[in-house]
């Protein structure tokens, strides 16, 4: 027997004139949304770690940009648009950070972003791309990353990790030539990134590396790491990979057994309150930076002293790189704007790369340029424990293109 | 062979094993009472850290008053979780009340951020800081001190539980329930017992590994590493934590050192998984017979 399924006419054509309008609407809901945008916010939309592990370095990035959008907006806005910063928590989860870029970027015609780690700039960069519509900025400095080609629509408000270690080998060979040199790194992807390269740049530079230490993630006791590095007797030793812990055991124990060597460690170790708790293990520690600190008041930083007007406190060094990548963006929608261009990522991006010679008010303490994918520039500091503060240990120092 | 880099290198890894031991103690301890993996050990200890923390560098309080202070806090948060958390789930799933300590251990890190926030933080120095050298090896002496606590509160433990009353009670509540009950034995006062103890112990280690590593709400991870060692001693075996502690602590140093630090991790998993292979229930963990 066969089934025979009847729709009369009536609701074939209400269904027809439903499915159209649905169509309709749905086709027409983008246009609409960049139509409104356009003459309104610029959005900058961000996946920032409020909680969790990387959450020491969320809240700075956090206030960062917070004030340097409410700067922009006092002085009326880029070319009188209001810059509109949209956060969401990911509490470090790549999980969580994309579906927090799906939900600003479905709600918000977002032509800026903030990402907070290698693992979401990675993921997320085809998506990026697709888009077309915005240019990203975040919190990692993978040297993976400083490629134009794999990552166009994406920068590195800084020098990448490999840059930062070829910074430090330089002020060494400098300082000290044909010097042995140790590395210590944490057995994470940010910890082995610019190890193999660094490697490489200190044959270069006459440096012999002497050893290589890698500590598993979380470990606590690093006695028996201490005792490989004091073999191989390294006049600098390089840490990179961590924020505070394990570095402090590292140099007490270091220290008791006599060793002399100097250490080192890159940006995200580099944090003024973060050198402090070292205690005494810190008194000498140094490292590169990017920026200047919060409390350098030598040579013209008018940004440095807007912040100490806004914050009276200080503010920590990812606080420097959030205000600094939403001054940079800014910047990037400004000149796009200015050339009557439309705000895509492939235009901001060509902007961004226009920037030269640029003044940032202080917080980098050399006039910066953009030529690519990072900002090859930091300045050796060092603890002085007495004065609770990092002092410059050498001029601002800049890589070419390959990091020699 | 350098004999004295091999010394040095196996004292710094015994040294460390004796913190495994001591975490893994408090495993131990509310396992064998109570059958409950508490997967917050890690983060109660991380709350005994901080705790320290704040009576003695947020209160200033001497060291003589803030450790004590810090156990008594310890003891009372184990208390309470065991109160009001796992006794309404006592018959329950085994799958729910580890899923509980796994929440648990959530919220704990929450509350600790809202608190002392995020960042990480040094505890004020409380261990001797001159170096020790043991004729001619040197070994940290905050490793030394931290080895010299842990075999003090494992060896005390090993002893109470053969000669003090509520650790006879402790041990036959473990060994049957029922019958504990009909001998006049206390059951949930050594539940909640074995709770207080357990995480007075962690909270002691908290101390121990703060003072060493530093402060982070995400230190508690150092539980789950001990968690390896309770497996390959035995869930309910005090002798077993304590042997598993310093054999992995040896074990990581003597990899770290002769293979490099990125195989330290490979190495203790693959002697879990070859125990686990071989004893099932631990080198020295109950084997449990089940009879129908």
């Amino acid at each position: 027997m066969r089934m025979k399924y009847m729709i009369d006419r009536r609701a074939f054509m209400g269904l027809t004139a439903a499915a159209g309008m649905a169509a309709g609407v749905l086709a027409m809901a983008p246009t609409a949304r960049a139509a409104e945008d356009a003459t309104t916010d610029i959005v900058l939309g961000g996946s920032i770690p409020l909680t969790g592990v990387f959450a020491f370095a969320g809240e700075g990035i956090h206030a960062g940009i917070q004030d340097y959008v409410q700067i922009v907006n006092d002085a009326g806005g880029i070319e009188g648009r209001m810059l509109k910063y949209v956060p969401e928590d990911t509490a470090y989860k790549v999980d969580a950070s994309v579906a927090a870029f799906n939900k600003i970027t479905s709600q918000y015609h977002t032509n800026l972003y903030y990402g907070d780690s290698t693992a979401f700039s990675k993921t997320i960069n085809p998506e990026l791309e697709r888009a077309g519509t915005m240019i990203m900025a975040g919190a990692s400095f993978a040297s993976e990353l400083n490629d134009p080609e794999k990552y166009p629509l994406q920068f590195i408000p800084g020098p990448d990790y490999t840059e930062m270690i070829g910074i430090l080998l330089k002020y060494i060979a400098k300082e000290k030539p044909g010097a042995k040199v140790a590395f210590v790194h944490s057995d994470t992807e940010f910890g082995r990134d610019p190890i193999a390269k660094g490697t490489e740049q200190a044959s270069a530079l006459g440096l012999d590396v002497v050893e290589t230490i890698v500590t598993p993630p979380g470990s606590v006791d690093v006695s028996t790491e201490v005792l490989k590095l004091r073999r191989a007797r390294p006049d600098y030793t390089i840490f990179h990979g961590y924020v505070l812990a394990p570095i402090p055991e590292f140099i007490t124990q270091a220290k008791q057994m006599g060793m002399e060597s100097k250490f080192m460690g890159t940006f995200w170790s580099m944090d003024n309150s973060m050198v402090m708790k070292m205690g005494e293990a810190g008194d000498g520690f140094m490292g590169v930076m990017p920026y200047n600190y919060y409390y350098d008041t030598s040579g013209d930083a008018p940004m440095l002293a807007k912040i100490r007007e806004i914050r009276p406190e200080y503010q920590s060094t990812a606080y420097m790189q959030g205000f600094l990548t939403t001054m940079l963006m800014t910047e990037a929608i400004k000149r796009t704007l200015q050339d009557g261009k439309e705000l895509t990522g492939a235009n901001m991006k060509a902007a961004l790369n226009s920037i030269r010679d640029f003044d940032t008010g202080g917080i980098i303490g050399v006039p910066i340029s953009i030529p690519g994918n990072s900002i090859p520039v930091g300045r050796i500091y060092k603890a002085d424990m007495a004065e609770k503060k990092m002092i410059p240990a050498s001029d601002w120092i800049s890589l070419g293109k390959t990091g020699e | 062979m350098d004999w004295l880099f091999l010394t040095e290198v196996s004292l710094a890894g015994i040294g460390a094993g004796g913190l495994y031991a001591l975490t893994g103690l408090a495993f131990v301890l509310i396992y064998k009472a109570t059958r409950v993996v508490n997967l917050a050990i890690g983060e109660i200890l991380m709350v005994g850290a901080y705790v320290f923390f704040g009576f003695s560098a947020g209160l200033a309080l001497p060291f003589w008053l803030a450790a004590p202070g810090t156990l008594l806090v310890s003891g009372l948060l184990g208390a309470g979780i065991e109160r009001t958390l796992i006794r309404p789930m006592l018959g329950e799933n085994p799958i729910s009340i580890f899923m509980l300590t796994i929440g648990l251990g959530s919220i704990l890190v929450g509350l600790v951020e809202l608190v002392w926030g995020a960042n990480p933080l040094r505890l004020p120095e409380f261990m001797p800081t001159q170096p020790l050298f043991l004729g001619e090896a040197y070994v940290s002496p905050k490793v030394a001190t931290a080895f010299a606590v842990a075999s003090l509160v494992v060896t005390a433990f090993l002893i109470l539980f053969r000669f003090w009353r509520g650790g006879v009670a402790l041990r036959a509540t473990a060994s049957d329930q029922a019958a504990a009950y009909s001998m006049g034995i206390d059951v949930p006062k050594v539940f909640s017992l074995s709770w207080v103890i357990a995480c007075m112990t962690a909270g002691a280690a908290g101390m121990l590994v703060g003072a060493i590593g530093g402060i982070s709400p995400t230190m508690g991870v150092f539980g789950l590493s001990v968690l390896v060692v309770v497996i390959v001693g035995g869930l309910d075996s005090v002798l077993g934590a304590l042997i598993a502690g310093l054999a992995i602590g040896l074990l990581e140093a003597l990899a770290g050192a002769f293979l490099g630090g990125e195989y330290k991790t490979l190495t203790t998993f693959s002697l879990l998984v070859l125990v686990l292979m071989v004893r099932p229930h631990g080198l020295f963990g109950t084997h449990e017979i089940e009879r129908l």
